[in-house]
């Protein structure tokens, strides 16, 4: 994905799993715990900017 | 004897609740919003404590100790100005720096042609709220940031690391001020999760308050459409920051959505529109929502009574609170009505005069909150505070 490309980013979420799957190599491991470690970090980023634009 | 502080908690906690739920507690809850008044109380400055946010839940602790408050908020003062440097934001005059050191921190409105989202952005910021917000606003509201595109600087990548190392500290202090309070004096944290409505941070942060109704004039539609595409991630926000246990509400912050500010019109067609339907979800998610209504809403109580009973909390500012309890009474809980210029310019003996009317008149049968009828700043006389307080624990015992 590169930052010009539309994305539908829903609430809580800056870059959804779906995109980064695609530049990931097949998981041969736990997909479901990479999925959740990615968009719980990913929500963080999220957390950051609607935190300025409502609090700060 | 030392008090037991955990029994004293479980006690407030039960008494703020039963008033927030429009139920009748065994005395009326004090719960005030102390902002820049704490740092007078406990001999800071308001540098100090908007700088320095370890000196501002100290002082909050002080006061909430001294003054034995059933429940406060951690830090009134919540502009935590450290975090708006390490950002680089523009909007904010810290005290101490842009302004002189005991004045309270200030939010700048940005002039009609220097807002921080452009009219022809409207398409963007609907489009992809988040990546409008990262793309174009951040960079435009921090002195730091860089636009995509733009080469980039060492400023740029260290406000990022500053800004969100910063804003994780200063929230996990939060969780301990919090558990300060309770064991310190048994007070309780008076509320958790934000919320604003679409429209005011579209005036707040976004267009500016010129650019705003302006655009309600030239572009009705688009202002719409940018407050449905903010709905859902202000709902998000709120909810993720709300109170587990569901004991405390969620506050929205409201500002400039009222008559006169905006038209009739512009409220029942787009401001109301848009904001409802954000409190009922939060409702069926079994929270309240303190409507923090700043100003006056007179005109805009009956629409607030189409709301599911108890699914809000009325905080009367310069409202006529009697005309509020007349309209709202029946199905809320309301708070406030003690005026911040009584506070400020009065006499102890006309604050408990003031207390005593607005007790015999909206408290009498419980679902009621006392407090200023907004934050309480550096300007209020500590012995007016003490009079609110001391007489409503005397006074308010049903």
């Amino acid at each position: 994905m590169t930052e010009d490309e539309p994305v539908e980013r829903k609430p809580g979420v800056c870059i959804p799993w779906q995109e980064k799957l695609k530049e990931l190599p097949p998981i041969t491991g736990d997909a479901q715990l990479a999925q959740k470690v990615w968009e719980d970090v990913d929500a963080l980023g999220y957390v950051y900017i609607w935190q300025c634009l409502l609090s700060f | 004897m030392a008090r037991d502080m955990e029994a004293l908690y479980a006690q407030r906690l039960n008494r703020y609740v039963t008033a927030m739920r429009h139920g009748k507690p065994d005395r009326i809850p004090i719960r005030p919003f102390a902002a820049e008044f704490v740092a007078r109380y406990a001999g800071f400055t308001c540098q100090e404590v908007t700088h320095d946010y370890e000196k501002a839940f100290e002082a909050t602790r002080k006061c909430a100790a001294d003054f034995d408050w059933d429940a406060t908020v951690g830090n009134m003062v919540y502009v935590w100005t450290g975090l708006t440097q390490a950002i680089g934001l523009k909007y904010y005059a810290i005290p101490g720096i842009d302004i002189a050191p005991d004045t309270g921190f200030q939010y700048k409105e940005p002039a009609e042609d220097a807002a921080w989202m452009l009219p022809e952005e409207y398409d963007e910021l609907i489009g992809d709220p988040t990546g409008y917000l990262f793309n174009v606003w951040l960079p435009r509201v921090s002195g730091d940031v860089r636009a995509p595109g733009e080469p980039n600087t060492f400023r740029n990548n260290l406000s990022f690391v500053k800004g969100g190392m910063a804003m994780m500290q200063y929230f996990s202090a939060f969780g301990r001020q919090n558990e300060l309070l309770r064991k310190e004096s048994g007070t309780v944290s008076a509320i958790a999760g934000i919320l604003k409505a679409p429209m005011d941070i579209l005036a707040d942060k976004l267009r500016g308050y010129i650019g705003l109704v302006w655009d309600l004039v030239e572009r009705p539609k688009k202002v719409r459409e940018a407050c449905e595409a903010l709905m859902p991630h202000l709902t998000h926000v709120a909810l993720s920051g709300a109170d587990p246990s569901k004991n405390v509400p969620i506050t929205i912050w409201m500002h400039r959505g009222c008559v006169p500010f905006v038209s009739m019109e512009h409220f029942e067609t787009i401001y109301w529109p848009t904001l409802k339907p954000i409190i009922e979800e939060i409702w069926r998610h079994g929270h309240q929502v303190l409507f923090y209504a700043e100003g006056k809403w007179g005109p805009h109580l009956k629409a607030f009574a189409e709301l599911p009973d108890a699914s809000i909390i009325y905080h009367c500012d310069r409202d006529d609170i009697f005309e509020a309890h007349r309209i709202l009474g029946d199905k809320f809980c309301l708070s406030g009505g003690v005026s911040n210029s009584l506070l400020a310019f009065g006499t102890s003996e006309q604050v408990r005069a003031r207390c005593k009317e607005v007790i015999d008149g909206v408290a009498r049968d419980g679902g009621y909150i006392m407090d200023a009828s907004a934050i309480i700043q550096n300007d209020a006389k500590v012995e007016n505070v003490k009079a609110m307080t001391e007489f409503t624990r005397e006074y308010g015992v049903y």
